[in-house]
This record gives C-alpha cells, structure tokens and sequence, in this order.
C-alpha cells in the first residue's frame, strides 16, 4: 500500500530534512529561532490535519490541547520543579486525557455542534487561565526555569527532529490500514458502519492520537520558548493559524501541515517591517488562498497524480 | 439598593447583548453562516463613531450614523468576500463549505481588527454618548446614557420584529430561512435575499456598536471577546431560534452583571462558560433550538 | 428461474415498525429469507421500503419488531455489529475513496474492526484480487474511482458488500442509472450471489425491472404490506394495481390539433442529464400546446422529477428548452418561476412554521392588494378547506391538505404552465377525488396549460390531452390517453 509514495515523495522528503539538518552551521541564530517555532508550528498543523483530513473532524480549537499540554508542562516545572521530560511526558497526557473528555460528547454531535463544543472549550481554558493567574501567571503567562537547551543549534535539531519522527508517524497512520478505515469513516459513516467499523471508536482513537502530538509540541515549545502564555499556546487566532497551515498545505496530505506551517511563520517574519499590517498580511493571504486554492500547495500537486 | 442596582445594570448590559446575538443569530438562521468577524463589525461601528467625533468633531447623532454606515460597509464586505465566492465555489466540495466559510469570515475578522488597530491605535475609545446626564430610578443613580442604550435596543428589535412578520420583505426572508429552495419556487432569487439579510445584519451589529461604544467603550482588542460572548449566548439559546438568543442574553447578562457585583469584575464571564460547558454536556441545541 | 431454497428461513423479520417522531415510516413488517433465495422489496417514494432495509441493517433503530438472523434477535444493534454477524449491503449512491485505487477500496472491507492494524495484510491483497475478479473489476484494479465509467462504481459497490462472504446481501436500488445492457449483466452477478447460497434481498421501487430477477416479492404502500408471493401473482394482484396504477381509467382528450398555438408554447429537445456519472435523462423530447393538459407517466426513479427540475432551471442540460420562440438556457430558477413556469414539486416546498394563509400571501407576493384578494378568493373557491384552515400552520395539515395549498400557492402566482410532480403520492382516495374534481375546473375554467407527472395512471389520464410514458431516463411512448388505456396499461406494472 506505501508503494505509491515509495520513489519521488520520500527521496525528497529526505533529501529537504538533510539539507534542513545542516542549517545551523551557516545560518544565524535569530532564523534557526524562527524555524524552531515553524517546526512544532509543523506538528501543531500535521495533527490536526489527521483529524480533520481523515476523520472528517474539525477541530476549531487545536489550541485547547495544546495549551492544556503547555501550561501543564510549565506549571509542573515552575512550581513544582518536576524533571523538564517528566513535565513533558505529563503534558502530553494531560493533553490526551482532555482530548479523550472533550471528544467523547462531541462525537455523539453532528454538524455545526461538534465544531462548536472545539471553540467553547478554548474559551473555558482561556478563562481558567485568566482566572487562576497564581498558578498559570495569568495574561503575562508562565515563566519557565528549565529550558531544553541554550544553544540555538542544538533547540533546532531537537525540533527538527521532532518534527520528522512526528510527521513519519503520523504519515505512516495515515496511509496503514487504521487510516484508511478512518478515511472511510470520515468520508461516509453510515457506509462505513455497514462494511463492520465501529466509527465512534476509530474517531476518538484519531483524535486522542491527534491531542498526543499536539500537547507534546506544546510542552516541548513551551520549554523552548521559556514561557507559557495565552498568545502563544491558547487563543483562538492562534488555532486558527494552525487550521490555516494544514489548509494552506494541503488537506488530507498530513505532510502538507509542515509546509504550511514553515511557510506562515517565514511570511510573517518576512512582514515584519511592515508593523502592524504584518498580521493582516498574512491573513488577507490565507483567505485568498482559501478562497482560491482550497486544495493547498501539496493538495494541487497531489491531484494532478490522481488525474492521469 | 444593590439588588436594585444590578437589576438595571443587568437589564441594559443584557440588552446590549440580546441585540448583537440578535443580529448574530439572523445571519445563522437565514444564511446559515455563523459569522465569526461579529464582533470586529461592531468593534468597526464603534471606532468609527469616535472618530467622527474626535478627528471629525461631528455632533453626536452624526456620529451614531457614521458608525452604522461603516458597520453596514463591513458586514457586506464580510458576505461578499468571505461567504459568497465559497458559497458559489466549484472548487470546494459542498460538505466542506460550512468550514471553509468559518474559517474565511474568522480571518476576515482578524483583517477588520488589524485595520483598525492600524489606522487607530488599539488603545480604548469611548464614544460620545447621545443622551448626557444622570436619572434616578428607584432610588438608585443610573446614567441617562444606560437607560437610552436599554431602550433603543429593545425598539430595534421590537421594528425588526415588525419587520420580519408584518412586511413582504421580512416574511420572504422568514420564509428563505424555513426553506431556501421554496423561496426559489416562488420567483425570489436567493442572492438578493442574503444581500438584504446581511444589510439588516450590518445595520444592527452597528447599533449595538456604537451604543456599546458610548456604554463601556471599545479597543480593537474587544474584537474576540466580543464575538465569543455572542456566540455563547447564541449556542445557549439554540442555533437559529431568535427567542432563545433573547432568553440566553439575559440570562448572561445577569449572570456576568451579578458577578461582577456579588464576586469580582474579573471574573465575570465565569459562569455564563461552565453553563455552556453544562448545556453542551446536556442538551447541546441549546434551550430552544431547531436546527 | 432456479433458486436453491431451503426450507427454515435464515432471516426472520417479525412485526418491524420504525417511527420518526409522529410519522410512522414501517408498520408490523413481516417477512422471511431463506439462503437461496432472492426477495424483491418493492414500492413507490414514501412506502417504507428503504427505511425497512435500514431498520434490518441497523442503520436506523426499530422502534419495534424483531430481526432474527440463524435464531438470534438482530433489532436495536448497531450497523457494525450487524455487519460482522454475516450481513453485507449494496448502497444505491456509490461513495468510495477517491485517493485510492480499486484494490484498496476492496481491501478496506476486508479490514478487522481494530485500531492496531498498522502494517498491511499480504493475504488481504489476495483475497481482494478474487474478489474483483469476481465482480468483473480485474481489468481496472490499479485506477482510482474517478477515472472509472459510473457502471464499473457500481461494481465496486457489489464488491465491497460480499467482500467477507456475508449470508445475506441487501441491495438498494440495484439498477438505478444502469443502461439496459448494464442491467442484464448486474442481474447475473445477483444470481450468481444467490446460487452461491446467500440470502439477498432487493429494495427497488419498480416490480417490472426486478420481476425477472427474484424469487418472491412484497409490495409495500404506506409503510405497510400489501400482498406478498411469486412476482408474476403480485403484478396482477387486484390490490397492488389498484394501489399503484388507481382503478378503472376514463378519458376526456381534446386532440392536438384544437390547440391553436403555431408554434408549442414549451418546447423540450433532446435533452440529457446526467446526475454524476449515471444518466438521469437519455435525448428526451417533449412538447406542449398552449392550454394542453399532458400527462407524463412513469414510475419513481423513471425520471420524472429530472425533468420538470430541468425545466425549471434547477439542473444543467444538454440539448435545449425553448418557450414562446425563445431558448431557456441561462435562466435561474427564480427567473425560470417569474417568467410563468411554476413548478409544484413532489416535496411540496411548504413553509412549515407559517400558516396557510401567509403561505398563499407569499405565492400572491408580485400581485398588487386587489388582485391577490380576488385570486385568492377563486382559490379558496377551489379548494375550500384552505379557507377554513387558513390560520393553521403548514405543517401541522394532513397530507392532503398540505399538497392543497402547495397547488394553491403556485397558483396564486398565476403562471402560464404549472408543473406538477407526482401530487397524489402518499394521499387517500377520497383526497384524490377532490384534487381530481379541482384539476378538472382547471382544465375548463382557466387558459392554464398544465404538465404532469404521475404514476398513479388512474389519476393523470382523465384530465390529460396527451401522455408521454417516461421509463429508464427515455421517452418511449406518446400518444393520446385512450389508446394508452388500450395498449400500455396492461403491461405497465
């Protein structure tokens, strides 16, 4: 079943990481910073492309995992002092557990409804953090002790690496046989129930492994980033970058997120001069690209295959 | 006196609420878009009124008016730029339309918010009230301002009550929003409704804008907050049901205005999420939803 | 016709009712399948039949009634658990992976219901290659669905049902958007099925179509069971015609030649419409005279509803549709409906939550006061009950009423052709004999021209001047109702 994507795709996937790998060594700190960020940015974009992509799922809120992962992370080690890995490790359980207690209400919802409980549920957190700023630091955000490393060349490969074992597992999930059934499931439920796949049970599966991802990169970034904040791990305009890099990237392609991500945060820092209008920027971007492109960069490319 | 007090500050902050959601649910339950750049339009009316006033120096009426203008620009702007090309795209499948929609009208909002921090700092403004001056109901010292903001909002949505059910115009409307395709049997073309649909929109997301405005005062910032609370109180009444969105907005105004009181300013919008979180658990259409 | 039944039925449906809220879709079905065997479920829109399918598969949840497959009480379980216990279906509307080839959409029903099956299956990829061969999809295994003809998604279909050698195969619709050579070969593939030793049952709404292909037959109407036996004993079953042609036929034609347009005031020329890739409407022509009442005959799924939908600008066409001189393409629905082609759909399109007072006002909108007034008196004149149910919401009319005032509301736009899709479905005869007394005071009362489509021949040929009979996406008889009534009504069930 791989056997398709063996040749071309793989070799230059690759060939792209070994280049990505040899960065540090001619390039300034300040850029291996910003393709850090892109990197779990990539993760953030991947995951949610699973869910959405596959199971059908969209999830309006990828930062409520997320930041549930980060700020789990970050309060473990600020006021408790936990092992930087024991922080990360419980991040992303605590990322998982609440996956598994938002999707199992949303799941039973169809519509609007389950993308709706997705958007309430980043509310709550936002609010939860606001409101017991001693333990979370409120809207000035968490200060964070520990940090994974204060070589920038080193933060690098720890991300990059991260980024290309996530995304082989979840590539690989995508195209085994569990992501076919969750393909099938997502595309047409009552079909798929009568070829014998209990849906609810291969969509909450999907979406815990989605939350796994999410809440990893966030704990990880936060350790990075050396603290945990509202603007970076929880609103809503920070998920919705998320949402549009998987788009950007290509829909249903997995790999697609990591390309929409690097591409976002390179254009955003390429605005930079323009100030304010940076954010605008790149959002009147997106939406042309929505409007104009749904199918992304990697989506078109991928098309054009399933034509001949 | 307290209970007094919050009372009427509960009635008014409540119906500044129940006029946004107002507007909010007529996009959903007709076009069936959830609009989520809602607050960056009522944010729009807002800074437009205070520059009228400030930079322009018009009197305050003028300025209410330059406010609705802009807010009417804005949500048109948001039906033909981000729903319409998708609703109308060959390119998107049609299960995919609604996200695709979702996401558009949420960066377009962000588009709005920016533009307005850019051209106008996203520092607070308060817009000059129309009515000036402090009334005593009860006992209790209300600014005349208040009183205004409850009243005015309850006129328009009493006219628009009108509106719907007693002219060709608003019954058509009602009518596409039962059954589109009805509408179409009978002569109606569905584009032209929207376009009135979204003008009406425009008009009351304005409104409750400017009146917010000279209320409490925006920042560019309230943009988010202020399309969340909307949303909630949307979500808690029912998708589509006007009368539930009327319900749910006094029910959070009361809950944020008590406390704020009773408990503290900042955690005013606490319980008004867990009752969501609560109706999402038990009966996720919301108290009198449809669709 | 051979068939390896055997004597205890493997399945067993007793007293199957489904009810949606106040509609009951199923009443006390009751029906057995041996191995061996294959079982015709037919009906008209609206009889139950697919919703009795469903019920059995477990895509919808009895509300009653027991399923029991090899002794064993199916009724209530999910579709999944269903399917695993030996059961496999045939949807009318092929949905497959389009990213993926044929061999891996087999492959996919072949899958275990488990999240641990990470790494391929060798011997899955086999057993899918028997399979395809078996349906005749050896030749495309390696392309991917969207490059294949519409027949071979059919196939694909049938694939993925039997992948796991299921005892009972259930097919919805079997031959819907197949051409005739198609439908012999499909036919031969339900046999082989069947001589294999499973149990299959059809949902179709067309006896004629199914009657050389099973064994047994129920007719169903209204959710309920009208009689069940050998195909050929429920074609000439007195209930069953009555039921779905209505009874003794009389005719009151006017001949083509009293029309005194020049030119036919609707014009339709070879059109063909295609719903993906099955073809809905094969080169159909029609025409209609200014004043003519014409009448297409044809049972559900014939195309009908295409027709008047394509008419009315709802779908696009090739071929063209000229009115007055002037071609028709181009036109949206609303400007087709503006223009005086009203259509008063099968669904009835009603405003539910209004009353039937403000539904006709919506009708009457482009009116000024005084002319909506007095049209809607004449139609309160025609159909009195309107006038004492005005204040009632729509949708809490009975069926009847309700198919009232959605002929009333296309009147009240006063068009110059009104369409009418199917109007009897589902209604009493003492309802029908109201509409029938209405459409009559139509015909001679008003310069209205009138198309309808029917399958109920009872209703559709008194008041008709010509019928076209409408089967399989084509034209394939046009005349004048007497002599219809004389050559095809026989054979038309």
């Amino acid at each position: 079943m791989p056997s398709r994507f063996r040749s071309p795709l793989l070799w230059i996937t690759l060939a792209v990481l070994v280049i990505a790998a040899t960065l540090p060594w001619y390039v300034s700190a300040y850029i291996l910073g910003l393709l850090t960020v892109a990197y779990y940015f990539g993760v953030f974009a991947m995951s949610w492309d699973l869910l959405f992509g596959f199971a059908g799922e969209v999830n309006f809120g990828p930062t409520f995992l997320i930041g549930v992962g980060a700020y789990t992370a970050g309060i473990l080690n600020s006021h408790y002092s936990v092992e930087l890995y024991l922080c990360v490790a419980a991040g992303a359980l605590a990322a998982v557990v609440a996956g598994f207690v938002l999707a199992l209400p949303a799941l039973r919802l169809r519509g609007p409804y389950f993308g709706l409980t997705t958007l309430v549920a980043v509310l709550i957190l936002q609010s939860f953090v606001v409101v017991f700023a001693d333990l979370t630091g409120g809207e000035i955000g968490l200060t964070i002790p520990d940090v994974l490393s204060i070589n920038a060349g080193v933060n690098y490969w720890i991300a990059l690496g991260f980024m290309a074992v996530s995304g082989a597992i979840l590539f690989g999930l995508a195209q085994s046989p569990v992501g076919l059934i969750l393909q099938a499931s997502g595309q047409d439920p009552v079909q798929a129930g009568a070829l014998g796949f209990n849906i609810i049970k291969h969509k909450l599966a999907a979406f815990i492994v989605s939350a796994f991802f999410s809440g990893l990169a966030g704990a990880l970034m936060v350790f990075y980033m050396g603290t945990a904040s509202v603007g970076t791990v929880v609103d809503l305009a920070v998920g919705v970058q998320v949402i549009v890099a998987a788009v950007l990237g290509g829909r249903r392609t997995v790999l697609g997120g990591a390309l929409g991500a690097i591409f976002l945060i390179v254009a955003g820092e390429f605005l930079r001069p323009t100030g304010e209008l940076a954010t605008f920027i790149v959002s009147s971007v997106a939406l042309l690209v929505i409007l104009f492109f749904p199918n992304g960069f990697l989506g078109a490319v991928l098309s054009r295959g399933t034509r001949s | 006196m307290l209970a007094l007090q919050i009372l009427i500050d509960g009635f008014a902050i409540s119906a500044l609420y129940a006029l946004g959601a107002t507007g909010f649910t007529l996009i959903f339950g007709v076009s069936g878009v959830l609009n989520l750049s809602h607050g960056a339009v009522m944010v729009t009316a807002a800074v437009a009124a205070w520059a009228a006033g400030s930079v322009l120096h018009l009197n305050p009426y003028a300025d209410a008016l330059v406010g609705l203008l802009a807010a009417l620009i804005a949500a048109m702007a948001t039906y033909f730029v981000s729903v319409q090309p998708i609703q109308h795209s060959r390119r998107i499948p049609g299960e995919e339309k609604e996200i695709f929609i979702l996401t558009a009208t949420l960066l377009w909002g962000i588009m709005l918010q920016e533009l307005v921090a850019y051209f106008f700092t996203n520092n607070a403004k308060t817009v000059l009230p129309i009515v000036q001056g402090v009334v005593s109901i009860l006992g209790v010292r209300t600014p005349r301002n208040e009183v205004f903001t409850a009243i005015v909002c309850w006129a328009v949505i009493g006219l628009l009550w009108l509106l719907v059910n007693r002219t060709k115009m608003g019954k058509t409307v009602l009518a596409a929003s039962m059954n589109p395709r009805g509408v179409t049997l009978l002569g109606h073309e569905l584009t032209h409704i929207y376009i009135v649909v979204w003008a009406i929109y425009g008009i009351l997301a304005g409104i409750a804008g400017v009146l917010l405005g000279m209320f409490l005062g925006v920042s560019s910032y309230s943009a988010g907050p202020l399309t969340a609370s909307a949303f909630a109180i949307v979500v808690l009444g029912g998708l589509g049901s006007v009368s539930g969105s009327l319900i749910a907005a006094y029910v959070v105004g009361y809950l944020e205005t008590l406390t704020a009181y009773l408990i503290s300013p900042a955690y005013r919008s606490i319980p008004a999420l867990l009752l969501l979180v609560v109706v999402m658990y038990v009966r996720p259409q919301g108290l009198l939803g449809r669709r | 016709m051979t068939s390896t039944w055997q004597a205890t039925p493997i399945l067993e449906v007793r007293g199957l009712t489904k009810a949606f809220g106040g509609l009951t879709a199923v009443k006390n079905l009751s029906l057995s399948l041996s191995a061996g065997e294959i079982f015709g479920l037919i009906g008209p829109n609206g009889s139950g039949k697919s919703t009795a399918m469903k019920s059995i598969m477990g895509i919808v949840r009895p509300t009653a009634g027991q399923v029991l497959f090899q002794g064993e009480d199916l009724a209530g379980l999910p579709a999944h658990k269903i399917a695993r216990r030996g059961f496999g279906m045939v949807f009318q509307h092929s949905r497959p992976l389009n990213r993926q080839t044929v061999l891996e959409n087999i492959m996919v029903a072949l899958l275990p219901d488990s999240l641990l099956k990470v790494f391929a299956d060798p011997s899955l990829t086999r057993r899918a290659r028997e399979i395809a061969q078996r349906v005749g999809l050896e030749p495309v295994l390696d392309r991917r669905p969207p490059t294949l003809p519409f027949a071979d998604l059919r196939r694909l279909e049938l694939a993925k049902a039997i992948a796991r050698h299921p005892k009972v195969v259930l097919v919805d619709e079997p031959f819907a958007g197949l051409t005739l050579a198609e439908v012999s070969v499909f036919s031969e593939l339900i046999r082989s099925f069947r001589d294999e030793g499973r149990a299959v049952l059809l949902v179709d709404h067309n006896v004629k179509s199914v009657s050389a292909l099973v064994d047994r037959v129920l007719a169903m109407y209204l959710g309920e069971e009208i009689v069940t036996g050998r195909a050929d004993e429920v074609m000439r079953d007195e209930t069953v015609r009555r039921v779905y042609l209505g009874g003794a036929i009389e005719t009151a034609a006017r001949p083509e030649t009293s029309f005194k347009d020049k030119v036919p005031l609707l014009q339709v020329e070879n059109i063909s419409v295609h719903y993906g890739k099955a073809q809905a409407l094969n080169n159909v022509s029609i025409h209609i005279h200014q004043r003519e009442f014409v009448s297409i005959v044809g049972l559900n799924g014939a195309g009908k509803t295409t027709l008047f939908n394509t008419i009315s600008g709802f779908l696009p066409y090739a071929g063209e549709i000229v009115r007055g001189g002037q071609r028709m393409r181009g036109l949206t629905p609303a400007q087709v409906a503006r223009s005086g082609i009203v259509q008063c759909p099968e669904t009835r399109e009603l405003f539910g939550e209004m009353s039937v007072r403000e539904n006709l006002d919506l009708g009457g909108q482009h009116l000024d006061d005084t002319e909506r007034e007095s049209q809607l008196a004449w139609l309160f004149d025609l159909f009195p009950i309107l006038r004492e149910r005005q204040a009632q919401m729509a949708q809490t009319l009975s069926g009847g009423e309700q198919q009232m005032l959605a002929i009333g509301r296309a009147l009240m736009m006063k068009p110059e052709i009104l369409i009418l899709d199917e109007p009897t479905l589902g209604l009493a005869p003492v309802i029908l004999e109201q509409l029938s007394k209405a459409l009559e005071k139509l015909r001679q009362t008003t310069p209205i021209t009138v198309l309808l489509g029917e399958q109920n021949v009872t209703f559709a040929l008194p008041h008709a001047d010509r019928v076209y009979v409408l089967e399989h996406a084509r034209i394939v008889w046009e005349g004048d109702p007497g002599r219809f009534a004389r050559e095809a009504g026989v054979d038309y069930l």
